[in-house]
């Protein structure tokens, strides 16, 4: 509730102006409505009345007829700017959302990125932002413009017919419409979080099985975790009906409230009316706007639906945007030229809930100039130790130097401009090879193509790449189109390009045959001649492109 | 997965058949929704007759009756819908559900081979997509039918009144679905182009996530922000575009079925006056009667703007049975594994032998024939050859995950069949070429289930270390493609899963590939304790080290099909 009240409130604050201007149309329209039934009921009856009364000719039917159409033209208009207007709003701010999901995403650590990759973190991710597009449009802007309408036809039932019928209209509508929607929002919620919780584990075991099928059946185990799957369609089906039979009662609910308001403007102005305390016209007045109001309720019919979903959604959603900055240092001290450019002493790393260290201690020096290989079986923690030298992980214990100054003092633009660290499963992008290349560029500044075909030179790509279009080779989603070998040499050059003067490279030459992998690495010390490279890699071979061998044990 | 778009007629026949099972059901809530729709008639005729009665003395019907006569069939309606809705639910859900049941029933019984789906498309069109089926049978089909009947009813209490408002209603009625129609293809076109952007959309947010720790390493963390936000407004413009089509198809209703109302009202109102004579069977209209005629004039329109309204579940719901067309043709076409994958009792030990077998090592590929062989209990054996000889194909074949084209795999004397492969494959232990988990805990991941003792496998797997370094330990969920562990370290933990079987033969397939030498030796000698542990072991490798290690290599020459497709 209170995150759904939060994020209410930060959609509208993107364009304020437009969501109340959108606001002001929907009242108009239900005002409009209330009017073409209150006046259509109005003229009828009154016509019929001047009829028996034989008075017909002296009737003014020009005014009321010509009301009668404008405000069944001028509805349909209005209805159609207000859907543009409040449509438009409520997508620039959800695009807002997800820039500002994406941001938080972002900020999150890195051993929680790490798990966020793949299909299904992002399915949620987006599912969740469109399921919050109901949030404006079919309830709050609503439940605004229903209590305007609603204020708007008392008015004019207490003027026109009897203040009794103005409130017990007011009366019904607002303790009715209340009572539903307080109710629905409490018990939907549970079913909703169940429906959804179902689904996911639908997809989940639909993964499970599809992905591990062979494994499952040599272990006996295909049968019992296809019943788990069912068992999610079948939990899934539980909870959708539930939430279909509140729903449904909610809706009868509506209905009932809108028959009994009807009803009582109809007595208390028809017995009026017979009392002769007003026309039959206008007692006619009370029983249609009466049911013209019942349009406010149609468009929360289905908010009502979305309550559960939409709550569960935004606290996902709120969640992703309040991830907190990552913690800059107040002062940024200077870097010491005298000092060693990377100066590592007892460093420990252990992951959140751990027995065991993932690496240390550790302690070495890189100078500028040098390339250090370190090596170790897997699993000996070689690249959680390149992570947590290039910030991305904090150590445990043990200190990290860049030149004299702790890497916690670093600020994060001036740091990347230092250190960069090309990931053993470094992710390009969809897109051209320029534009993979460029996002190690500052932006703004025309690409040089000349130095990016020298840094595809130094990584042995540029032939590769001259065969097919140059630099506007395009690529697939993640990289895909080239192979392995290649997308790590693309990986690679992007990051000679930032000219770093400090380089880590995450089994540069994984994949590569010998010759290339040396070719590569003796590339890139070309062009970048006092950069301090450090390099993991478990080919023994590689050990003769190092000056220096650092081996981590068990 | 292959094209699926279907013609309109062929997926309304797809979803007929999809709906059949319940559209007894359907057909009761259509029926029962548009009764209610029509007791509004009754409703109407106690308002009219009431205020009529107020203008016209003598009233033949008081307010107070026509009040509690009103709030009364407003309750029936409330019910009948209820029911309706409750049938048109319960079939949605129904169908949905067994929808989905038959699909992962299916494609869990895949063979190895199958490369018809994708499992995330599996698992999107299992979850959300075959959802979207709900809303087009709860909604749409309902609508539908109080849209045929509705209309018709309305126009019968009418004409008896006045030819006029009858005339009105037939033809504004029927224009509406003129004009919807041709709006109707505009709107398409642009959502079908709006839904390929939200595809690109989907994959750019995707690659910006997965590429998260690479954009702070190069420093463009901010500038990746910026240049989505621009994405994000081209989709919003997009949509914006699509949504102004879509609301002028709705406005041109409203105004139709407004107009239609407007004329009505004037009508009546003149006829009333006497100022019109002509249009109501010669006599002038009853005050009743022009009250009556007004309030039915508004709920003639109505089904068909809810019908309106349903329209696009009716375009989703084409679309996905298109696609679940598409994936139950594939779903037929590859092949089934034998047995159902379900818990048995192992057999005794036994020779695992073939004989006279042709293999497709893909769906679309040529049979490779293989040599005859077999392994004795407690004997080490590779298979080797060049990459598309079928060693992977063997493997599975051996195992009942592939139906052979030819010939016949025996455990001892029993042929491996339909009703023998679960018995079968419950003495078999399995490693995998790509090592993958169940996204379940570490625990269950390596049990499968299966009773055993899962710390001596460990410890005989030389795995413990990996779990003290994970997060939660063996409670940690380590995902699909083992995320948090390394690949050496995802071997072992596939080898304390082949412990923990206890299986009396282990196949393997490359066990060693993609490993440094030092991990590669400890898989292998995690490999040969299994044997001294007396498990025969059947090994798909081309590492040398580990051929020298067996006690006999079946060579495979292949035939010069490229079929395993190794990057």
């Amino acid at each position: 509730m209170i995150a759904l009240f939060r994020l209410a409130r930060r959609l509208s604050e993107t364009d304020r102006t437009a969501f109340l201007r959108g606001l002001a149309l929907m009242v108009t329209v239900l005002v409009m409505g209330v009017a073409l039934l209150g006046l259509s009921g109005w003229f009828v009856t009154a016509a019929a009345a001047a009829g028996v009364a034989g008075v017909g000719v002296g009737f003014d039917f020009f005014r009321p007829s010509a009301g009668v159409r404008f405000l069944a033209l001028g509805r349909a208009m209005a209805r159609y700017g207000e859907r543009l207007l409040t449509h438009d709003a409520t997508l620039r701010a959800l695009a807002g959302m997800r820039s500002a999901v994406y941001a938080g995403i972002t900020r999150l650590p890195h051993e929680v990125q790490s798990r966020l990759r793949g299909a299904e973190a992002l399915n949620r991710i987006t599912s969740d932002i469109d399921a919050l597009d109901g949030l404006m449009l079919r309830l709050v802007l609503p439940i605004s413009a229903a209590l305007a309408g609603l204020a708007a036809g008392t008015l004019a039932v207490w003027f026109l017919v009897t203040p009794a019928a103005a409130i017990a209209l007011a009366l019904i509508y607002a303790l009715g419409g209340t009572l539903i929607l307080a109710v629905t929002a409490r018990i939907a919620h549970r079913p909703a979080a169940a429906a959804e919780a179902g689904l996911q584990s639908l997809r989940a075991a639909s993964l499970d099985l599809m992905r591990n099928r062979a494994d499952l059946a040599v272990a006996g185990a295909l049968d019992r975790l296809t019943g788990v799957a069912l068992e999610a369609v079948n939990a899934e089906e539980t909870a959708r009906n539930r939430l279909d039979d509140i729903e449904r009662q909610s809706s009868s609910a509506l209905s009932l409230t809108v028959g009994l308001a009807a009803a009582a403007t109809l007595y208390l102005g028809g017995t009026a009316a017979e009392a002769g305390l007003i026309s039959p016209a206008r007692a006619a007045i009370g029983f249609f706007v009466a049911l013209a109001l019942a349009e406010s309720l149609g468009a929360l019919r289905r908010g009502l639906a979305e309550w559960g979903r939409m709550q569960g959604a935004a606290e996902r959603v709120l969640r992703l945007t309040d991830t907190p900055p990552r913690p800059e240092p107040a002062v940024v001290p200077l870097p010491l030229p005298e000092k060693p450019l990377l100066n590592v002493t007892d460093l420990r790393h252990r992951r959140a809930g751990a027995q065991r260290d993932s690496f240390g201690p550790v302690s070495f020096t890189l100078a500028r100039a040098e390339t250090l290989l370190i090596t170790g079986p897997s699993g000996v923690g070689k690249s959680t130790l390149l992570a947590t030298l290039a910030g991305l992980t904090a150590p445990v214990s043990g200190q990290i130097l860049l030149s004299g100054v702790p890497l916690a003092d670093w600020s994060e633009e001036l740091l990347r401009s230092w250190l960069t660290l090309v990931p053993q499963r470094s992710a390009l992008m969809a897109g051209t090879v320029a534009e993979n290349l460029s996002l190690a560029l500052p932006e703004g500044q025309p690409l040089d193509e000349d130095l990016l075909w020298k840094v595809l030179e130094a990584v042995d790509l540029a032939s590769t790449l001259r065969a097919r279009e140059g630099l506007a080779t395009q690529l697939g989603p993640h990289g895909s189109g080239l192979s392995g070998g290649q997308a790590k040499r693309l990986a690679l050059a992007r990051a000679v390009l930032r000219r770093p003067k400090v380089l880590m490279l995450d089994e540069p030459t994984e994949g590569l045959d010998a010759p290339t992998a040396k070719a590569t690495l003796a590339g890139i010390r070309a062009l970048l001649p006092d950069t301090g490279i450090i390099f993991v890699s478990h080919r023994s071979p590689d050990a003769d492109l190092a000056d220096r061998v650092l081996h981590l044990a068990e | 997965m292959t094209e699926t778009c279907l013609s309109p007629a062929e997926a309304k026949a797809e979803l007929a058949r999809l709906t059949a099972p319940v559209s007894k059901q359907l057909r009761s809530a259509g029926m029962l929704a548009a009764l209610s729709e029509m007791l509004w008639a009754a409703q109407a005729a106690l308002v009219a007759t009431a205020l009529g009665g107020l203008v016209a003395p003598p009233a033949s019907l008081s307010v107070p009756q026509a009040a509690i006569g009103f709030v009364f069939v407003m309750l029936l309606r409330a019910a009948l819908d209820a029911a309706a809705q409750a049938r048109a639910n319960r079939a949605a859900t129904t169908l949905v559900a067994s929808e989905r049941a038959q699909l992962l029933t299916e494609a869990a019984r895949l063979d190895a081979r199958a490369t018809g789906m994708a499992p995330a498309e599996l698992a999107s069109l299992a979850g959300e997509k075959l959802a979207l089926l709900g809303p087009y049978v709860s909604r749409f089909t309902p609508a539908m039918t109080r849209s045929r009947i509705v209309p018709l009813v309305f126009l019968a209490l009418v004409a008896p009144l006045s030819w006029v408002v009858a005339l009105i209603f037939m033809i504004a009625g029927p224009l509406i679905p003129v004009f919807m129609a041709l709006i109707g293809m505009a709107a398409q076109q642009a959502s079908e182009r709006q839904m390929a952007h939200m595809g690109t959309l989907n994959g750019t947010l995707a690659d910006r996530i997965a590429a998260s720790a690479d954009l702070r390493l190069l420093g463009a963390e901010a500038r990746a922000g910026r240049e989505l936000s621009i994405v994000f407004h081209i989709l919003r413009a997009r949509t914006m575009k699509v949504l102004t089509v879509a609301f002028l198809s709705s406005t041109v209703l409203e105004l139709f079925s407004a107009l239609g109302v407007a004329l009505v009202a004037v009508y009546v109102g003149f006829n009333l006056l006497g100022e019109i004579t002509w249009g109501s069977w010669g006599g002038q209209l009853h005050p009743a009667s022009g009250i009556f005629l007004l309030m039915l004039a508004p709920n003639m329109f109505q089904p068909m703007r809810d019908l309106a309204a349903a329209w696009h579940d009716r375009a989703s719901a084409f679309a996905v049975a298109g696609e679940l067309k598409a994936a139950k043709a594939m779903l037929s076409e590859e092949g089934q594994i034998m047995g159902s994958g379900a818990a048995a009792t192992a057999l005794p030990p036994a020779a695992l032998s073939w004989h006279g077998l042709a293999l497709r090592p893909g769906p679309g590929a040529a049979p490779i024939s293989l040599p005859d062989g077999q392994v004795a209990p407690g004997e080490a054996v590779a298979i080797s050859g060049p990459s598309g000889a079928g060693k992977t194909t063997l493997i599975a074949a051996l195992a009942g995950l592939i139906r052979p084209d030819a010939g016949e795999i025996r455990w001892g004397e029993t042929a491996l069949a339909e009703d023998s492969a679960d018995a079968i494959r419950a003495g078999l232990g399995w490693l995998p070429q790509a090592p993958q988990f169940i996204a379940a805990p570490l625990s269950e991941a390596i049990t499968l289930g299966r009773p055993g003792d899962l710390a001596a496998a460990l410890k005989a797997a030389h795995a413990e270390e990996i779990i003290a370094a994970l997060p939660e330990g063996l409670a940690t969920p380590l995902g699909d493609i083992g995320g948090g562990v390394s690949g050496g370290e995802a071997r072992r933990l596939m080898l304390a899963r082949a412990h923990h079987a206890q299986a009396h033969l282990i196949l393997a397939d490359e066990p060693t590939a993609d490993l440094d030498a030092e991990t590669a030796q400890l898989v292998l000698a995690g490999l040969m304790a299994l044997r001294d542990g007396g498990a025969a072991l059947l090994i798909a490798s081309h590492d040398p080290t580990v051929i020298a290690a067996m006690d006999r290599v079946i060579a495979l020459e292949g035939n010069g099909h490229d079929a395993e497709d190794r990057t």
